[in-house]
């Protein structure tokens, strides 16, 4: 609220860094006013850069192609230990990962069984991204994914054969076939938003949706997932800067997943980091490694309790690797074969298995083989209800576009909007206008 | 009690805002300014600055904003300064808020309104009916009032619809054109089109300012003998097929007239539909009153030129009288 905001300014600041101009004004220091520290809890900083070149065959005709440079050798660095998740919730998160990691396993096989319709998209390499993020929020946040983020809508609560039957645009499926993927929503449990497939749309969406539960009385965490591809997105830009001026509690996590489609982040934006955007808006922002769950998560949690407070909006980066293709149908041939062997030493499920049963066995190996075979059994009875479902019949297509007919109660989902007591009825005016 | 066309739509608002919590608005310069055009002057002191909120220039997020506040159970107004500026937000309005119930059965009700039309030298950018852009996105409501009457019952019932609704506001009839409202509550049905002037000769369909323009040629007709009917659509998506039949019916011929381009516009729409429903009863061709193929122009002139006229309509009608 602007009218706040005056009243508490302090409460706003950015990254430290609007208060540290403020307290840096009665005694300029220059040199200091525009020096901005982003917090980066990785324990390495890949310095991997990719670059177009051009290479002549034995005809000598010239082909571009992408290479990669940087330490391609450089050791896999460990966990960090979470501030806030105990034993049970690590082992929570990582059998929402392996949960993550077989559907889409499972989907792989529907799709070379000719069951799915379209294209299936892969979070390969982001399971950590998308589990430990969700798993942050409480029950009354609300969160939108995107189209990788198959992971969150498990830990939200949405089963496996949900997303399985939208990929066969199945009768049962969420949208009872009008709509695939992760493409759909619940506004009364789960608090999910559907996404579409325009990126950046949702920044402002959840905004929204922060404001509606603020009028309400109610300060909530609304988080969503943009991509270092879709931040391009001039919509993008409206949404944060809408939640920044509005200190509603957004939780942007930006996957910077190295590959837009076929395009590099070097040819998507110039910044080093996309975290870097965040002191435009004035809203503070973290770096985390994406493919470490605790870190993922303790940026989250944190970012959500900020929220809570209604101390505004934050953006979190997540740096890992697309390690597929845009989708299915694509070998992402493109990608230099050092950075996926790079990226692969990195998978964040392996590594949160090393986690949990080597550094700190909280699973021996037995448990840890028990987990597996559990999710195994469950994805394939959930593979079972999304085969067995029947396909939509022709008429489906039919009804439905508006909401008619007493189909929804619509009510403030909080509590009735406090209002102001009127101190003046209604007058008419006549002010002048900007055209007459 | 005399109302502007203005005075209603704002009269509208504030009774919504006064009788449901639920209702607020956004939108630029709407607060403390007033608005562009002052339709919510006043408003900010009566309900707060957390219920008539200043956005930033932003109307993609302006629109997702009203979105997902809708989604909580809220019931958002959001303002365009010019309606020319919803194409700023067309993909928010077209693949978000349009497609949600269908797809996965969210309602939206939120309201999305502001000022349209020309005969005020607005120039291209400041002057358009960007109404068609929506009437070809089922699951949005687009509602196009022409008197103070309907303009306050539309909004109301516009506010309390659980759909989204574009709602357009004829600029030139802002201050213009005044009317009798009366003080209590009451809505006025969308979808339902209205007989502003019952005749028996020939039909002219239109909406909003082109129904004033309309009920001009009709007393020059008048003098000729022409008796026209005139049908006020209020509610161009949907259409009331049912009214645009039944005066065909009764008149056997048709003009079709609006402010915005010729092609791909809605006198088409109606047309198809004329085929559909009452092509038996046609005694004459469908004639079509509608702007140029062009960007509206700036200049006087040049937009008189653009725009439809009261001679225009005389001569199209007594062209059709005499088939």
């Amino acid at each position: 609220m602007a009218i706040k905001k005056t009243k508490s300014g302090a409460k706003h600041s950015a990254n430290g860094n609007r208060r540290h101009n403020l307290a840096s004004r009665s005694k300029p220091k220059p040199a200091d006013l525009r020096t901005y520290s982003i917090p980066d809890t990785r324990l390495e900083h890949p310095d991997l850069t990719v670059r177009q070149a051009i290479e002549k065959d034995k005809d000598g005709t010239e082909h571009v192609h992408y290479e990669v440079t940087g330490n391609l050798n450089a050791s896999v660095p460990p966990i960090r230990d979470s501030k806030y998740l105990d034993k049970q919730q690590c082992i929570e998160i990582y059998r929402y990962m392996l949960l993550n990691r077989k559907m889409e396993v499972a989907l792989e096989n529907l799709y070379k069984q000719g069951k799915v319709v379209g294209g299936v998209y892969f979070g390969l390499g982001q399971e950590a991204c998308s589990c430990a993020s969700a798993y942050a929020l409480d029950k009354d946040d609300w969160f939108a994914p995107m189209i990788r983020n198959q992971g969150s809508l498990l830990v939200r609560g949405f089963r496996a054969s949900d997303t399985m039957m939208q990929y066969m645009a199945k009768a049962d499926s969420p949208t009872h076939g009008r709509d695939g993927t992760s493409h759909f929503g619940d506004i009364e449990k789960r608090n999910m938003v559907s996404p579409i497939s325009m990126l950046g749309d949702l920044i402002p969406v959840l905004s929204g949706v922060a404001l509606g539960a603020r009028l309400q009385g109610r300060n909530i965490a609304v988080m969503t997932y943009i991509g270092d591809g879709g931040q391009s997105t001039g919509v993008t830009y409206e949404g944060i800067n809408f939640a920044a001026v509005q200190n509603l509690g957004l939780v942007l996590f930006v996957e910077s997943n190295e590959w837009a489609y076929s395009t590099p982040s070097e040819m998507q934006y110039r910044c080093k980091d996309l975290a870097e955007r965040a002191i435009g808006y004035g809203i503070p922002s973290v770096i985390v490694d994406g493919t470490d769950a605790c870190q993922v998560n303790d940026a989250a949690r944190d970012a959500v309790e900020r929220a809570h407070r209604g101390e505004g909006p934050t953006l979190i980066e997540a740096k890992m690797m697309r390690m597929k293709g845009h989708a299915i149908h694509d070998a992402a041939a493109y990608v230099p074969k050092p950075m996926f062997d790079f990226w692969k030493k990195r998978d964040p499920i392996a590594r949160f298995e090393n986690y949990l049963v080597k550094e700190k066995k909280w699973l021996t190996a037995k448990e840890n083989a028990d987990l597996i075979s559990e999710v195994e059994r469950v994805i394939e009875a959930e593979r079972e209800i999304a085969v067995n479902s029947p396909m939509p019949t022709p008429e489906s297509a039919e009804g439905g576009v508006f909401c008619e007919d007493g189909c929804h109660e619509i009510k403030p989902k909080y509590g009735m909007p406090k209002v102001k007591k009127a101190t003046g009825g209604f007058r008419q005016t006549e002010a002048a206008v900007h055209l007459k | 009690m005399q109302l502007t066309y203005l005075e209603a739509i704002r009269q509208g608002i504030w009774e919504e805002m006064d009788r449901d919590p639920s209702v607020f608005c956004l939108g630029e310069d709407i607060g403390i300014y007033g608005g562009a055009f002052k339709v919510t002057d006043g408003f900010i002191d009566r309900f707060g600055p957390e219920r008539v909120i200043d956005t930033p220039i932003a109307e993609s997020a302006i629109v997702g904003a009203a979105f997902g506040a809708s989604l909580t159970g809220m019931r958002p107004v959001a303002e365009f300064q010019f309606m020319d500026f919803i194409g700023c937000a067309f993909n928010q309005i077209s693949n978000m808020v349009a497609k949600t119930h269908y797809l996965w059965g969210a309602p939206a009700p939120l309201v999305l309104r502001g000022p349209s039309g020309g005969y005020v030298h607005g120039g291209p950018f400041h002057s358009q009916n960007p109404e068609m852009w929506f009437v070809h996105n089922p699951g949005l409501k687009v509602i196009c009032p022409a008197t103070p009457y309907d303009a306050k019952g539309l909004i109301k019932a516009a506010i309390r619809d659980n759909n989204p609704c574009i709602f357009f506001e004829h600029k030139y009839l802002y201050r213009r054109i005044k009317g009798e409202v009366p003080a209590e509550d009451y809505v006025v049905p969308i979808g339902k089109a209205n007989i502003v002037r019952e005749g028996s000769d020939l039909s002219i369909i239109t909406y909003a300012a082109m129904v004033h323009t309309a009920l001009e040629a009709a007393e020059v007709l008048k003098k000729d003998g022409i008796d026209p009917e005139i049908l006020d659509l209020r509610t161009v998506s949907p259409l009331d097929r049912d009214a645009i039949a039944r005066t065909v019916r009764k008149t056997n011929k048709v003009i079709i007239l609006h402010e915005h381009s010729r092609t791909g516009g809605l006198a088409g729409e109606i047309a198809a539909i004329i085929n559909e429903e009452a092509f038996d009863d046609l005694d004459g061709p469908i004639v079509r009153i509608a702007g140029l193929d062009s960007a509206i122009p700036f200049s006087p002139p040049q937009e008189e030129r653009y725009l439809p006229k009261v001679g225009d309509v005389v001569r199209e009608a007594r062209r059709l009288e005499a088939y």
